[in-house]
């Protein structure tokens, strides 16, 4: 049997590195969501494979339980687990064509932050004398070997797509098109969330199948003795608590929640921004102290 | 992993075991046992699981409830062998420090970098500390050292060096892999060792090569650089495959992307990728084995050649000529057309190994053939009549032991002679290195 694949221990779910560092939960998920779909919209532009767009991501998660976003920006992170994850599945892709990408993306984002429309945005090229790419080639090298170091150099991961088909073929719902493109639809949405450093695959895969199931109203046994997810070694409480995170991606956010995350990509806007936000953030921190 | 209780040929384990061979045998186990994971650091310490909270300790662990809610009363359901217990997945670990080990010796240098002998400072195992050359990268990690480190990550066997973990200096650029010390390579084993390997020996030493390589094939992935000097062996007659430097995954199909053709040291590559295959496959190291096999049947090595066209018709030599029945697919090769065949005539197996009992050359004419299509798999080959019939592969602890060359031990001399006596030589030596 192949290696298994390192998941978060207990201690490193309840107190990750950058709570440590004072910044709260929720932005938190949310910067992990935006670095996520950085990722992916990297990936589309560069054409790259979908498994390799999924492993950085997966990569990406994994980093934030032994990094704080204080550190590292998200960014930067995306970037290099983009560029890592491409050499692990044997499609390796430029770095100037990533940085590029990157840079593309980033300035468009912070052109919507100052509120203009999209349609107005134009792309400024990077000058070709000036620091921007050299720079941003620097922290692309720093940021794939901190990963590689962080997450000492254990970036086996292991994708769900293939245990997705299997199940449901075991469920016999594979004549149902609207089912399988639903909870495919969630797995991958399920990546811009921490589950697949939480949790094993077939846990996942449930909770997808049961999300979609849902939605298009299938019933399926779930009384006990007779519940269809422990046939694939899952709990339902794992389960749920999947569906919850997956689903906690569509909540409605604030206009000004939007902003924040975009405005905190790099490292040095998240330091200035707990500088700001310094009282309300130590006094969580002590009160998680105490509680612990 | 269950794997290794079933490969022919495999030692008993030392008893001097690592800690990071802890975990063995225990997959195989159907129901959830909890044991407190010695692997884990301090840092990821889980709540150590007492007796009577059996069934919840699991769930404990698991990121949703710490706490039991109501539904706990509710048996857990037994997990089957495809999805083990969550607490059986590594933490995620940052790589410790160099400085956990003590250096020794200097082993070997190569192109990839220089290999130390050092001990764990904890343990005081001792290990094999490969440092990697990343000074001059411009894409970052390379790719190669990637694909050997995953490689060996996930192609753990126990025919397989065993990689310990991957450690870091002070700065960005000093890596170092870290395996287990293993103390001789195979290669050099042949060199020096007074009598060839036994018919046994042999046969046991190709049951762990080919177990190995079918773990590795059935993980997707490639060595594509077997050789004598790429098989380590231990005191304790089992061999290691090592050096997966030029390893790498492989999909079905087989290729997409392309596979370069700057693989597999000279005398092992096998004729398909010396006329120019781009899809080449697991057949690849069967090839290369069948080379193995010949090397250690002859004590040195099969095609000594200078260059790939003396490669290839040292081949045709020995195989004879390919032909429409022996390799259909030859003239759609790259090369196939741009080669003039010698005239026909039959294969020397027999006369190259007239020793050979008849399964052997079978086998050995098996693996070295020129379809890869046609070619045997590992798996197949582990199933050859030659290693049923007499003489039967020796018990791995019945091979004897030999002076290591990388722990810097030298043979010593099967006996000392007399010297002669003092007196009479010394003037004679003396009066023949006075004169200028």
């Amino acid at each position: 049997m192949a290696t298994l694949y390192p998941l978060a221990s207990l201690a490193q779910i309840e107190n990750t590195p950058s709570k440590q560092d004072g910044i709260p939960d929720d932005l938190e998920e949310d910067l992990r969501a935006y670095g996520c779909k950085l990722i992916h919209q990297a990936g589309i532009l560069l054409k790259q494979k979908q498994v390799a767009v999924a492993a950085a991501q997966v990569l990406f998660q994994r980093f934030w339980f032994v990094t704080s976003m204080k550190q590292f920006g998200v960014g930067d992170i995306g970037m290099g687990a983009l560029y890592l994850a491409s050499k692990l599945e044997e499609c390796p892709i430029r770095m100037r064509d990533l940085i590029n990408v990157y840079d593309l993306l980033l300035q468009r984002a912070s052109h919507a932050l100052v509120g203009k429309s999209v349609d107005m945005f134009q792309y400024h090229p990077m000058s070709y004398f000036g620091n921007t790419f050299y720079d941003m080639k620097d922290a692309l090298v720093v940021a794939e070997m901190q990963i590689l170091k962080r997450l000492g150099f254990n970036v086996h991961v292991v994708l769900p797509y293939g245990t997705l088909i299997n199940y449901l073929r075991v469920l016999e719902l594979t004549n149902r098109e609207d089912v399988c493109t639903k909870a495919w639809g969630y797995l991958n949405d399920a990546h811009q969330t921490p589950v697949y450093a939480l949790y094993q695959v077939p846990t996942i895969v449930c909770a997808a199948i049961l999300l979609a199931t849902r939605q298009l109203q299938i019933p399926l046994p779930s009384e006990p003795p007779a519940c269809w997810w422990e046939l694939f070694d899952a709990d339902w409480e794992d389960v749920w608590s999947v569906g919850g995170s997956i689903m906690r991606l569509y909540r409605k956010r604030t206009e000004e929640e939007k902003n924040r995350v975009v405005g905190l990509v790099n490292k040095k806007d998240v330091r200035s921004w707990l500088e700001e936000n310094a009282p309300q953030a130590g006094s969580d921190s002590t009160s998680a102290m105490s509680v612990t | 992993m269950s794997a290794v209780e079933t490969v022919p040929g495999t030692s008993t384990p030392s008893r001097k075991r690592s800690k990071w061979d802890e975990d063995e045998g225990e997959d195989e186990q159907l129901t959830y046992v909890p044991q407190p994971k010695k692997r884990a650091k301090p840092k990821s310490i889980r709540p150590a699981p007492s007796a009577s909270e059996n069934v919840d300790s699991s769930r404990s662990a698991s990121p949703s409830g710490s706490q039991s809610t109501g539904s706990t009363s509710r048996q857990k359901p037994t997990h089957s062998v495809y999805v083990p217990p969550r607490t059986h997945h590594p933490p995620i670990q940052a790589s410790r420090s160099v400085y956990s080990y003590e250096r020794l010796n200097q082993i070997e240098e190569g192109s990839y970098g220089v290999v130390y002998r050092a001990r764990d400072k904890q343990t005081g195992d001792i290990v094999a500390l490969k440092k990697l050359k990343l000074e001059e990268e411009k894409n970052g990690f390379p790719i190669t050292a990637l694909r050997e480190i995953y490689a060996l990550m996930s192609c753990r066997h126990e025919n397989v060096v065993g990689i310990r973990e991957v450690v870091v200096g002070d700065t960005l650029t000093q890596v170092f892999v870290v395996m287990d010390f293993i103390e001789h390579d195979l290669k050099t084993l042949l060199g020096t060792m007074p009598a060839p390997f036994l018919q046994s020996e042999i046969k046991t030493l190709m049951l762990q090569l080919l177990s190995a390589v079918r773990h590795c094939h059935q993980n997707w992935i490639l060595h594509r650089d077997l050789k004598t000097s790429n098989l380590l062996m231990n005191n304790r007659g089992t061999i290691k495959v090592a050096d997966f430097g030029l390893a790498r995954r492989y999909g079905d199909p087989i290729g997409v992307g392309g596979l370069t053709q700057l693989v597999v040291t000279l005398w092992y590559r096998p004729p398909e990728i010396l006329l120019g295959a781009t899809t080449y496959s697991t057949a690849v190291d069967l090839w290369s084995i069948g080379c193995i096999f010949a090397e250690l049947l002859l004590k040195e090595p099969l095609f000594q050649a200078q260059g790939e066209l003396e490669m290839l018709s040292m081949i045709f030599k020995l195989l004879g000529p390919p032909t429409k029945n022996s390799w259909p697919d030859y003239s759609s090769l790259p090369l196939g057309k741009t080669i003039s065949l010698p005239s026909p005539q039959p294969h020397q197996f027999r006369t190259k190994f007239p020793y050979l009992t008849s399964a052997g050359l079978d086998l050995l004419m098996s693996l070295l053939t020129y379809d890869p299509e046609m070619r045997i798999t590992a798996e197949e080959a582990l199933e050859h009549p030659y290693f049923t019939e007499s003489p039967v592969p020796k018990h791995p602890d019945l091979f004897g032991s030999f002076p290591s060359a990388a722990a810097g031990e030298k043979r010593r001399k099967p006996f000392n002679s007399p010297t002669a006596p003092r007196g009479a030589n010394l003037n004679f030596l003396n009066d023949s290195n006075l004169s200028p």
